[in-house]
């Protein structure tokens, strides 16, 4: 008997990092290219402003996650800080028995803190493909939220008219030797940039997990996935929601937001 | 009165006959010795890995071995630990909890299987207890004691005395966390183990993992495990009857059912080349034989014997030959092998190499009715029916061409 991922699988260890977006509002190095004629849109500047739209130099936001479980469902609240493209910090607060507990990213690093340990922990490598909080998110998420835009080639396959917006799929194929999990990503892309879904395969092309923009609202002065959820798809019946309460953007964050003292005696 | 004739035909020439008598028996005792080794050191491996940690069987949650997450749980595990020690051959049974988490000591962390154990009835089944090397085993008034092996306390540079945290999902998806004390750390011989499981007290873990009443697995151990095998049948009907999974040893270590199999498979070869080469040597001499006297079949056509009786005359005295072979040969094998059994077969200077399979430098062979009439057997059979083909050829014959034949 081995030890083994608790309640992710390896294969799902590396996502792209859409999934994570709403939780980690990263801001892409690059500044967005004037949009693309509509005739012939360039798929990579697609999911690049789409991504940017998530984020700004930073945010702060307060997040409600919902883990369902055939058995059982949770509700977690949270509030979210993120500054730039490699910094983000997460605080539970609700309910009672996960409030304290606390993720710092740094650049690729993990770090948890829990408040019955009174202790912060450096994330091993060998842990970053566990479960984030017992949700459907695995650390990984977290720490690799630029793979997609980095180790993809990206082709728009489909071009359609919903809803009063024209949708976008991308279809997008890691590059050769790139050091990725899936084997392929589709993602649907509205014109306002909001990412609306996006399906995770794995090396034989298979279907692994799947994540929908459930709702779409004005959010810090743009049209925003507030609700997504990600479907494991080889668990019917297990999902994460995550649902934007409510957000701002590109503020001044203190220096001091993203180190580990803050992590274990919080000041804000 | 045939057999008499090929007895006595067998002894005109007593060198070839000696001869063919010495390499049926050298390759039959060659076969009984190998094969009860060979099983004698893989019953050996089995159970030197099993008890290390997996039981001879486990009992677990539905589902928990193709997905071994935490809130896979058997309900109420110690009505059916009581039930499972009523079987005969089952002589322990142990419910954990299996939490995959993080270890930690200041900066450092590693990620382990942190095992909730009932230290009482996990001694009389797992050998970690028994390869304690700094510190002592947990004990049942040991609250927030921990063990841990040898590699993974090095690399959280941990002793005995020290603390450990410990973080991990719980069962409802929450944060289970705890502070242990180190106060015995193991070297179980299996590096994978060493380096990766943590073991707590069964009650703080369920505490800690939100897992009261329940458990992951319940290991199943047994004075051999050829017992605990035979006791299969009712321990499936055990499990049913609570809807929790039972895994025999190869369901548990695959890997180790593999190689074995792969191990028999390969010995296979070089057991079939033996008897195929005996067999032959046989078949030529007796083909020799028959060559040589194929004026005397001639002539005992001629007085009227038949030539189904001079074929079958031929091919007792194959039978006898080959008979005669095995039962020397088994006599000498099982001999042999019987010998070795009692006393074990030390391998000196390899055994370092050996303890890196789980295996004690001293390995005995195992004869039993398989091992030891396998061989047999096989070259009799071969034997036999290759006795065909000297009959078919005598029966062939007709007195005159026979007779002419020389």
């Amino acid at each position: 008997m081995r030890p083994r991922a608790a309640s992710d699988r390896p294969s799902r260890a590396r996502a792209a990092r859409g999934q994570v977006a709403s939780l980690i509002l990263v801001l892409a190095g690059v500044s967005a290219a004037p949009a693309a004629s509509p005739a012939a849109p360039d798929p990579t500047l697609i999911l690049r402003r789409a991504f940017e739209a998530y984020r700004a130099t930073s945010s702060q936001s307060a997040v409600a996650m919902t883990v369902h479980r055939p058995q059982w469902e949770r509700h977690l609240d949270m509030k979210v800080w993120t500054r730039g493209q490699d910094d983000a910090l997460v605080r539970f607060i609700a309910p009672p028995k996960d409030a304290g507990n606390a993720t710092l990213k740094v650049a690729e690093n993990i770090w948890v803190f829990n408040p019955k340990l009174n202790q912060v922990i450096k994330l091993p490598v060998s842990m970053m493909s566990q479960s984030w909080m017992g949700s459907d998110f695995s650390y990984n998420d977290l720490s690799k939220s630029e793979e997609l835009l980095e180790w993809y080639e990206h082709r728009l396959t489909y071009t359609e008219q919903t809803g009063g917006h024209t949708l976008w799929t991308i279809e997008s194929l890691p590059k050769p030797g790139a050091p990725v999990v899936w084997g392929k990503v589709t993602v649907k892309i509205r014109d306002d940039d909001v990412l609306s879904e996006e399906t995770f395969f794995d090396q034989d092309l298979k279907p692994v997990r799947h994540m929908l923009t459930e709702k779409v609202g004005p959010l810090g002065g743009r049209a925003y996935p507030v609700v997504m959820s990600m479907h494991p798809l080889d668990s019917p019946g297990q999902w994460t929601r995550i649902e934007t309460l409510e957000g701002q953007f590109d503020l001044v964050l203190p220096e001091y937001l993203f180190t580990l003292s803050n992590l274990q005696y919080p000041r804000q | 009165m045939l057999p008499l004739f090929a007895w006595r035909n067998l002894w005109r020439r007593p060198q070839r006959t000696l001869l063919s008598l010495l390499s049926i028996a050298l390759v039959v005792a060659l076969l009984v010795c190998m094969l009860s080794f060979q099983r004698g050191v893989y019953q050996v491996m089995k159970e030197n890995n099993l008890r290390v940690f997996d039981g001879y069987a486990q009992f677990q949650a539905p589902g928990y071995a193709d997905d071994p997450t935490i809130d896979r749980v058997i309900d109420h595990p110690a009505g059916i630990v009581r039930a499972a020690l009523a079987i005969k051959g089952i002589g322990a049974a142990a419910a954990r909890v299996n939490g995959f988490g993080i270890l930690a000591n200041g900066e450092r962390s590693y990620g382990a299987l942190i095992a909730g154990v009932d230290p009482g009835s996990e001694s009389q089944l797992s050998t970690i207890a028994a390869t304690v090397r700094a510190g002592r085993y947990l004990n049942d008034t040991d609250r927030d004691a921990a063990v841990l092996g040898e590699l993974l306390a090095r690399n959280l540079q941990v002793s005995v005395g020290g603390t450990v945290s410990v973080l991990g999902a719980a069962r409802d998806g929450s944060v289970g966390a705890d502070v242990l004390q180190v106060v015995g750390i193991f070297r179980s011989g299996i590096p994978q183990l060493d380096r990766s499981i943590l073991e707590m007290p069964l009650a703080r873990a369920q505490d800690a993992f939100d897992m009261t009443d329940r458990a992951n697995t319940i290991a199943l151990g047994g004075p051999t495990l050829s017992g605990v095998d035979a006791a299969l049948p009712r321990l499936a009907a055990l499990g049913a009857h609570h809807g929790v999974a039972l895994l025999d040893w190869k369901a548990l270590e695959p890997a180790m059912r593999d190689a074995i199999a792969l191990k028999y498979a390969m010995s296979l070869l070089l057991y079939l080349t033996l008897v195929a080469v005996v067999a032959f040597i046989i078949l030529n001499a007796l083909l020799m034989s028959v060559l040589e006297r194929t004026h005397e079949f001639g002539v005992l056509l001629a007085i009227g014997m038949r030539a189904r009786a001079i074929g079958l005359m031929v091919w007792l005295e194959l039978l006898t030959l080959a008979l005669t072979g095995c039962a020397a040969g088994f006599a000498a094998g099982a001999g042999a092998t019987w010998w070795l059994e009692q006393r074990g077969i030390s391998f000196g200077s390899l055994s370092a190499l050996l303890a890196q399979y789980g295996l004690p430098p001293r390995l005995y062979p195992a004869l039993d009715p398989v091992s030891a009439l396998t061989g047999p057997v096989a070259i009799l059979v071969a034997i036999v029916l290759g006795g065909i083909v000297p009959y078919a050829r005598v029966t062939r014959l007709t007195a005159l061409a026979a007779m002419r034949s020389e």
